[in-house]
């Protein structure tokens, strides 16, 4: 249970490429990064060098994750004006954040934000790629709903071909 | 200037997320509306742990939030060792402490670092920061880092931990390892009084505000400690404590039009728990660099400024860094031996509570004889404080009325903000339009 890959490498002991499973699976659809990388790291054996991490809802530590990796595949439930279920590659070049931040917490967290931060500071991955997934149902409850429980295999098939390309 | 005609309406209803509004009306001097309005969904997390396993459960509350992950698994596999009459070693309550350490190490170091320094800088965020004082930025990640390879190496991954268990740990750190996370924890000590002297170079920006306040927080005699893990519950308001158990004696929980979390009170309307209510109640027992800290900012027993509990905060990062280093030595004097966690579920009702970064935090838990669990009850820090920050801006507007709009509105969010709120507990970090 939310436990992928026990994340054994430790970030002193990482390999060139992350994958980022990020969100929480206590949201429904929200945790489908989550999810996808728990499936993911199950394939672990067959790329030796790449970490498979679930960093859950850490915000900012996503800076240290990503930090001296040639590079980082990203993967959450992202509002994109969509269909439900529906999944996009892009690059942070690619996209403009609209997310609006209270500033009032560190519980809230712009991931476009962070990446900035660390292409800013020079601590950022050579590429970075993101897989965004349209969410159905963002509320309180386990379980993925069943328009993305249903494409799941074409979620893993996509991620797994960008690791291999 | 405003002359006291204001509209301010601080919305952040973004979907589910439920940031806190802040919504202050006047006219010609006179306050027609102030609230701290927290219209977020509730959480129902306790609906979802009734029928688990008391295995479980340490592990799905590790969920309800990103930054105090830690502080969740440890009270509720305290409260589950508690309803079950589980106690655990010493070894695996000094290492379940010294990951306690680490997230109070990290969440302060985060507070601190990006979250009130760029108010104290003049600057939007964090992003803008790293133009204005790089060389800061990177010395606040550095340190963010070590809380992260920290909590890593006894918790098992950075956030959401998997080494707990009821009755004790499924791994613990070796003494090769504690030597050097020991050793990159005293090898920081110079970076933390680089932060501190950065702070202190712009404190004069932190408002001179106070408001007399209950305190509440552990409180730890035997032996005297500045305790963020055992303990009673204390009030700078009495000097009797109360048993864990009774934690609910304590919050009085009730509702109000303005809010769907729930607000709390005790022997006055509300009252603040966190960094600055630790400080008020433990001063004494924190450690000598912790209190060097206190000292170079002014921040003294009763401070009654909500403003400074960044400060307080920044005298814990000092505090949890020296204490974690005496830790280790006491862990590595005793050897550091693996254990073999063995319990057997039985019926049973118990509470646990440790101090989030943000606060003091309840879990209870009931179990039948299988062990699954039957009823459950959370109450989380900030939950405790949303009183407190009604009451501060109701004595904070009058006396900052005549100020320009803008100022008024900056001081309103850098209170809410020195509280730093868990109102969001999903993270929605991508919310993108297509550019190409």
């Amino acid at each position: 249970m939310f436990d992928a890959g026990n994340q054994k490498s430790k970030i002193r002991l990482q390999k060139s490429t992350v994958v980022l499973g990020l969100g929480n699976p206590l949201m429904g659809d929200e945790g489908i990064g989550v999810h996808l990388v728990e499936q993911l790291a199950r394939t672990a054996a067959q790329y030796p060098s790449v970490d498979f991490l679930d960093a859950g809802t850490g915000g900012l530590s996503v800076l240290h994750y990503i930090e001296g990796r040639r590079k980082a595949v990203v993967i959450d439930c992202a509002f994109m004006d969509e269909e439900p279920g529906v999944i996009r590659r892009f690059t942070p070049d690619q996209v403009r954040s609209r997310k609006v931040l209270a500033h009032q917490s560190l519980h809230e967290a712009d991931l476009m934000q962070v990446l900035a931060v660390a292409r800013q500071l020079g601590q950022g991955p050579e590429q970075v790629v993101l897989f965004g997934i349209q969410p159905e149902r963002v509320e309180l409850g386990q379980g993925l709903s069943p328009t993305l429980t249903d494409k799941i295999d074409e979620y893993i098939s996509l991620i797994l071909d960008e690791l291999k390309g | 200037m405003s002359k006291g005609t204001v509209n301010i309406n601080v919305h952040h209803v973004t979907r589910i997320e439920g940031h806190g509004n802040i919504v202050l009306n006047a006219r010609n001097g006179k306050i027609e509306k102030l609230e701290w309005q927290v219209p977020e969904a509730p959480r129902f997390f306790e609906a979802m742990v009734r029928g688990r396993s008391y295995e479980d459960i340490q592990t799905i509350v590790s969920r309800i939030c990103g930054i105090c992950s830690i502080s969740h698994s440890l009270v509720a596999t305290k409260a589950v060792e508690n309803a079950i009459g589980v106690e655990v070693s010493e070894q695996t309550d000094k290492v379940r402490l010294l990951m306690h350490f680490s997230e109070q190490f990290q969440s302060h170091v985060l507070h601190v670092g990006y979250l009130v320094a760029p108010d104290l800088f003049g600057a939007p965020s964090v992003v803008p920061l790293v133009a204005k004082a790089p060389d800061a930025v990177k010395t606040i990640i550095g340190l963010h880092r070590l809380a992260n390879e920290w909590s890593e190496l006894i918790a098992g991954r950075i956030t959401h931990p998997v080494t707990l268990r009821p009755g004790g740990m499924t791994k613990v750190p070796t003494e090769k390892e504690l030597r050097e996370l020991q050793d990159r924890i005293k090898k920081c000590m110079p970076n933390l009084k680089v932060v501190a002297d950065v702070v202190f170079s712009v404190a004069g920006n932190l408002p001179n505000f106070e408001r007399p306040t209950e305190y509440i927080s552990l409180k730890q005699d035997k032996p005297p400690t500045y305790t963020f893990y055992h303990g009673e519950i204390g009030s700078t308001d009495c000097e009797d404590t109360v048993p864990v158990n009774a934690w609910k004696s304590v919050a009085n929980e009730y509702v109000v039009d303005q809010s769907t979390a729930k607000w709390a009170k005790w022997h006055r309307d509300s009252y603040a728990v966190g960094a600055l209510a630790r400080f008020n109640n433990n001063a004494e027992m924190l450690s000598s660099g912790a209190k060097a800290i206190a000292k170079k900012f002014g921040l003294k027993k009763g401070c009654c400024n909500p403003y400074m509990n960044s400060i307080a905060q920044l005298a814990e990062t000092v505090h949890v860094a020296e204490a974690a280093i005496q830790l280790i030595d006491q862990l590595l004097t005793k050897g550091v031996k693996p254990e073999t966690v063995r319990v057997s579920p039985r019926a049973g009702k118990a509470s646990g509570a440790v101090e989030a970064p943000r606060g003091i935090l309840f879990h209870e838990y009931e179990f039948d004889r299988k062990g699954n669990c039957v009823g459950a009850d959370c109450c989380i820090p900030t939950n405790q404080n949303h009183a407190n920050i009604q009451k501060d801006f109701e004595k904070l507007v009058p006396e900052i009325l005549n100020e320009s709009e803008d100022s008024i509105r900056l001081k309103l969010e850098m209170l809410v903000r020195a509280y730093d709120p868990c109102v969001s507990c999903s993270t929605h970090m991508l919310d993108v339009q297509f550019v190409e």
